[in-house]
């Protein structure tokens, strides 16, 4: 092997260390097989194009050029008759007859599915992690929520689940007093409770003032009188009535699902329903999440 | 050996043609390297409102550089090499050297009109076939007259046999002329709503996955037949003019090109895999890519098997180390690619930047770098005049050489970096990264990508001086040199 | 040699290059070129004003950065929704699977983005996604969208591709003018949900800015 070979294959393998490198600092499952190919495909790239390149430009230093000139001549520019190089020429037949024998027998015996493998995809991770958590403790359902909020939630909620200074709910508080109030005013039916929609006007002026300070600020000090018009709904302790009616001062679980189910629309915006892209499972651990991140 | 002292060649077309190739590129390249700039600093995608977001400007780029500089750099070369190796000069045929300016300036009105539309968003939204209906009119007017001319003077060539050259620039008229026609087809709005909204629209002639599956037919192919076959086809010329060493094996020359011809078609569909076309397209795709390597290759091991034993060439002149090391970086792009293809590695190098990395390996380290050395090989002999300065053209070519390193490292660690952080799950089975944290952990690699670009397009200003210096300036020569280019 | 005698016989060298690089195109298109025309039952032409948000779409050239095609693999149902199927592209002319994620996959953002969101991030995306590096589209909340166009487009692919639109989609003005209130009332319902006041005032002259356009379009990709 000659110096610039090995100049050559040394920097192959400094780039393949570099990706490595990094993408191992970012957690990357190795062993996945897709992971694993691709690395493999990286790596093939690098050192032969790093060994034949070299090769070959290797030769200018070592070889002369030898072979009979053919009769024509352009410009100046001869042409040798040399024969084909071996290494290539073998190469190219191999490639041809595998090509030839993937076609007629590799494909149709194989007879790979996209599809299908996608369906072996999913009933693989469900054997792996489903029956695994499917009774997951507290602690790993807030932690299971984590990322699931990350890559679902955060684009709206943002990273600490503030709501992203007004654009969305804030989760870190349970309602504000601005929502309150857009509710008594205008109602709410898109949640799906038992109780079906909340009808607006349930009190106005200075009452709903009252009431939404009061339950803005998580039910402190006395009730006002005119609060009692809720709680037939959403019970004397505004927790909901058993699941008729949102719970106005907890994120309890029943409040999540319908929101999960059902999106939500008031006064900052619309929230999508999340029906087709969360599981059950993972229900349970954003609510888990969100309870733990209100304050 | 027969001298061609006798013959007076006319350059010109080929000069009109250099002037835009210079041109173009530095437009071109001047964008890549904003658009670079703006992924790694995003502020600067809204400095000039609408026109200069990333979007609009990446088929400004992508148009520039493939149909403004490359093109006309494959013109520029076809008008000089093509009465030499044919014998034959336009001057010879009042009727060529008319086709042959019309052929100029149609061409080039039209691209500055096409880039106009462009940065203004009027696009089909095709890749690589942006240009809207009547801009593509044109361009197949371009074409047509090409066809005219080469096959005009191909008619009155005193040479009998057609040398490699030839072949791959006819094949680059045909294959492209082909593809661009199909692809193209659509219908204006306009007409068919008795004169409603705007003329420029119109809708494509196919649909959903068979538009796509049209789409990447003509993609795959217009890389094949724009940055690959005429580009083999310059450095089967240049290459050997320049160094004054025969071509290694014709019969490698000629299994290059018909196993390029044949097997290049076959795999467009690489561009659609794990998408909606059924499964064994996309493995004929696959397939054929890997079988493509050796076509590919052969090319460039005859080149560089021409240059067997003369290293002190490589050593001491600037343009056989750019032509030596595009045929490396051909050579890298041609195994890069078809691995890319193989299903399993396309899962991860699909839609990430890896690609791009890919697309530039091949078009700075290759296409570039080939029709920057050619028209330094033209220069002296088209303006009689030495190269202005041998020594800014080192300059220029570690320059560019590193440029493409940063571009291509960089983007291949980005690449695999992301498409792996898609995939990956925590330890619950869900998946641990938003689509933002796949964005800021490539800020780095955008960084460098952008110097690269920077590094890249100095170089490209270091040629155009040194181009113009020579015009201008470069010391008279006596005699046109036989082989290596005098340079000062 | 037979290829020898082409060398010196260039137009049946063109001819054998042409018929050899012409031949796989034959198979790799052809095959698959009626089955892959069918719409899903589900599948819907979009509305004029969807088709006027392609537009902006392909206009701001949004597939620089945005696929539209999510492939069967677990890790791109999490994250966006069920693998694309061929039927449901049936419609779309040009098809806009884009090449590049630069950003997230869009084929199915109408599940889980709304109007209001789209309308703040469009406008600086960094404000809503820090970290983002997707331009700013300001320009969108003040450029007329071009309906006109969008209508002349529904008409053609009705006639020469039968994609069924109803009978008050045809050729000619009048037609048009009369037809010109839908797309309106169409906009405002999007602009409902929307807070910008320039946006408001536009759509009350009669007007629909390129944003409420791009948000239906965004809002029917599902
Ligand atoms: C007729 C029964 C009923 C009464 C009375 C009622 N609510 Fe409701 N409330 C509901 C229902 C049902 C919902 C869920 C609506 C939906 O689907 O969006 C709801 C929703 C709400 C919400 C929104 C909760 C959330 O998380 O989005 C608030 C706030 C609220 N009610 C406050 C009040 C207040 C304050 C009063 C008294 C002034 C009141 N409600 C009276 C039935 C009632
Ligand atoms: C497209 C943006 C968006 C996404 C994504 C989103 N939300 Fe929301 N969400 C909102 C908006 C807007 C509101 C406030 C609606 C209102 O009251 O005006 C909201 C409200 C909420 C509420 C409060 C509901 C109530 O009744 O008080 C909860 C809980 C919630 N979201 C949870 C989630 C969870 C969990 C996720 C992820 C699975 C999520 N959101 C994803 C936009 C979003
Ligand atoms: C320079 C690249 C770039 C361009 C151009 C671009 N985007 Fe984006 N886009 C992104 C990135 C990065 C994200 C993810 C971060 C974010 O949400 O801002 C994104 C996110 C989005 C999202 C949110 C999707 C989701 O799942 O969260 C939508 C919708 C969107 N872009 C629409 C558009 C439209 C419409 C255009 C064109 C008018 C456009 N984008 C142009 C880079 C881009
Ligand atoms: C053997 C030859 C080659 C093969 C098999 C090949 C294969 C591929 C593959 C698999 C992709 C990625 C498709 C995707 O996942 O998005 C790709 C993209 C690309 N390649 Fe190559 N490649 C080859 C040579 C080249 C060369 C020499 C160039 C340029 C000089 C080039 C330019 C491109 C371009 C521009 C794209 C981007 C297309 C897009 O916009 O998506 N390729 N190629
Ligand atoms: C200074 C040099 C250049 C720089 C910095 C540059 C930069 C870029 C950037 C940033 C992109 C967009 C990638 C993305 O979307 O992520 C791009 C795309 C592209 N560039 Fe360049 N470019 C340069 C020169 C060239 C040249 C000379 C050519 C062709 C001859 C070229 C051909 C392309 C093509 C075909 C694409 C589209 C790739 C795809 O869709 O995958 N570029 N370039
Ligand atoms: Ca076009
Ligand atoms: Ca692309
Ligand atoms: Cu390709």
């Amino acid at each position: 092997m000659n110096a610039l070979t090995i100049k050559a294959l040394g920097f192959a393998a400094l780039l393949i260390i570099a990706t490595l490198a990094v993408v191992i600092q970012m957690d990357i499952d190795l062993t996945d097989s897709i992971n694993a190919i691709a690395v493999g495909g990286a790596i093939a790239i690098a050192t032969i194009t790093a060994y034949v390149t070299t090769l070959y430009i290797g030769k200018m230093k070592t070889d002369t050029a030898t072979g009979e000139l053919v009769d024509e001549n352009w410009d100046g520019i001869g042409e040798r008759t040399n024969e084909l190089p071996s290494g290539w020429a073998y190469t190219f037949l191999g490639t041809i007859i595998w090509l030839v024998w993937y076609w007629f027998i590799g494909y149709p015996v194989f007879g790979f599915s996209q599809i299908g493998q996608y369906n072996e995809e999913v009933l693989a991770h469900k054997a792996r992690y489903e029956k695994k958590f499917a009774a997951a403790s507290p602690s790993e359902l807030k932690d299971m929520g984590k990322s699931l909020f990350f890559v679902q939630c955060a684009p709206c909620h943002g990273n600490t689940g503030d709501g992203l200074s007004g654009k969305a709910h804030d989760l870190t508080k349970r309602i504000s007093k601005s929502e309150v109030l857009d509710v008594i005013n205008n109602g709410s039916n898109k949640l799906g409770y038992p109780m079906g929609m909340m009808p607006p006007g349930m009190a106005s002026g200075k009452d709903a003032e009252d009431i939404a300070t009061y339950i803005a600020g998580g039910l402190k000090g006395e009730a006002p009188a005119s609060s009692a018009a809720c709680t037939s709904c959403h019970g004397a302790d505004f927790k909901g009535n058993n699941g008729m009616a949102p719970n106005l001062v907890a994120y309890d679980n029943t409040l999540i699902s319908h929101v999960l189910e059902n999106g939500k629309k008031g006064i900052i915006g619309t929230m999508p329903s999340f029906k087709t892209m969360i599981t059950p499972i993972q229900e349970k651990a954003l609510t888990a999440y969100i309870q733990s991140i209100v304050e | 050996m027969q001298s061609n002292a006798a013959l007076e060649y006319d350059y010109t077309v080929a000069k009109m043609f250099t002037y835009v190739t210079i041109l173009f590129g530095f437009l071109g390249m001047l964008i890549g390297t904003t658009m670079a700039l703006q992924l790694a600093f995003p502020e600067l995608s809204n400095l000039i409102g609408e026109y200069g977001t990333f979007s609009r400007l990446r088929p400004v780029h992508t148009n520039t550089v493939i149909f403004g500089f490359t093109v006309s750099g494959v013109f520029a070369t076809w008008y000089y090499f093509s009465q030499r190796v044919l014998k034959v000069s336009m001057a010879e045929s009042k009727f060529l050297m008319t086709i042959g300016k019309i052929h100029f300036w149609l061409y080039f009105v039209g691209a500055l009109i096409a880039t106009v539309t462009l940065v203004l968003g009027i696009s089909q939204g095709k890749e690589y076939a942006q240009y809207n209906w009547w801009v593509d009119i044109v361009i197949v007017i371009v074409w047509i007259l090409w066809g005219v001319s080469m096959f005009g003077l191909i008619g009155i060539r005193r040479e009998k046999v057609l040398y490699v050259s030839i072949w791959y620039y006819m094949a680059c008229f045909l294959g492209i002329a082909m593809l661009y026609l199909f692809n193209n087809a659509s219908i204006p709005t306009y007409f068919l709503s008795d004169g409603l909204g705007s003329i420029n629209n119109s809708v494509s002639m196919y649909a959903g996955t068979n538009d796509a599956l049209v789409q990447w037919w003509y993609g795959h192919n217009a890389v094949a037949f724009g940055f690959t076959v005429p580009i083999v086809g310059m450095i089967y010329y240049f290459l050997p003019k320049e160094s004054g060493q025969a071509v290694y094996s014709y019969k490698l020359s000629l299994l290059s090109f018909w196993g390029l011809m044949f097997v290049y078609l076959w795999a467009g569909s690489h561009h659609l895999l794990w998408s909606t076309v059924p499964d064994w397209m996309q493995t004929m795709g696959s397939t054929f890519s890997i079988v493509l390597i050796l076509p590919s290759w052969g090319s460039a091991i005859n080149m560089l098997l021409t240059m067997k034993g003369e290293w002190n060439q490589l050593a001491d002149n600037p343009l056989i180390k750019f032509m030596v090391i595009a045929s490396t970086f051909y050579m890298l792009s041609t195994i890069e690619g078809p691995i890319q293809a193989i299903k399993s590695v396309n899962a991860i190098a699909h839609f990430t930047d890896w690609i791009p990395g890919h697309v530039h390996d091949g078009v700075l380290g290759w296409v570039a770098f080939m029709i920057m050395a050619s028209l330094f090989h033209m220069a002296p002999r088209m303006w009689k005049k030495e190269i202005y300065s041998k020594k800014l053209m080192g300059i220029q070519f570690w320059m560019q050489t590193t440029g493409v390193v940063l571009y291509f490292t960089s983007m291949w660690v980005a690449g695999i970096t992301q498409g792996m952080m898609w995939r990956a799950v925590d330890e619950y089975g869900n998946l641990v990264y938003s689509f933002i944290d796949t964005v800021t952990v490539l800020h780095p690699y955008y960084t460098i990508r952008g110097i690269s670009g920077v590094l890249y397009l100095s170089g490209f200003i270091l040629f155009a001086y040194n181009m113009y210096k020579t015009i201008t300036a470069g010391k008279e020569l006596t005699e046109e040199p036989q082989f290596r280019t005098p340079m000062a | 040699m037979f290829f020898h005698w082409l060398e010196k016989n260039p137009f049946f060298f063109a001819v054998m290059t042409f018929a050899v690089i012409a031949f796989a195109g034959l198979i790799e298109i052809v095959p698959n070129f009626t089955e892959a025309a069918r719409p899903l039952t589900t599948t819907t032409p979009r509305t004029v004003l969807e088709l006027a948000g392609k537009n902006v779409y392909i206009k701001d050239n949004c597939i620089a950065c945005h696929s539209q095609l999510i492939r069967p693999f677990k890790s791109e149902t999490d994250r966006y929704g069920n693998y694309s199927l061929s039927g449901e592209y049936a419609f779309d002319r040009p098809f806009l699977w884009g090449s590049k994620r630069t950003g997230p996959d869009l084929h199915r953002v109408g599940n889980y983005r709304t109007t209001d969101w789209h309308e703040n991030h469009m406008k600086n995306p960094p404000d809503i996604v820090p970290g983002s590096i997707m331009p700013s589209y300001k320009h969108q909340f003040t450029n007329v969208a071009d309906i006109e166009t969008a209508y002349a487009e529904a008409v053609t692919v009705k006639n020469v591709f039968n994609v069924p639109y109803g009978d008050d989609i045809k050729a000619g003005r009048k037609a048009w003018e009369a037809y010109r209130p839908k797309v309106l009332e169409d906009a405002k319902k999007v602009a409902a949900d929307m807070k910008d006041e320039g946006v408001k005032k536009m759509i009350a002259n009669g007007k629909v800015p390129e944003i409420v356009a791009l948000i239906a379009y965004l809002n029917s990709l599902k």
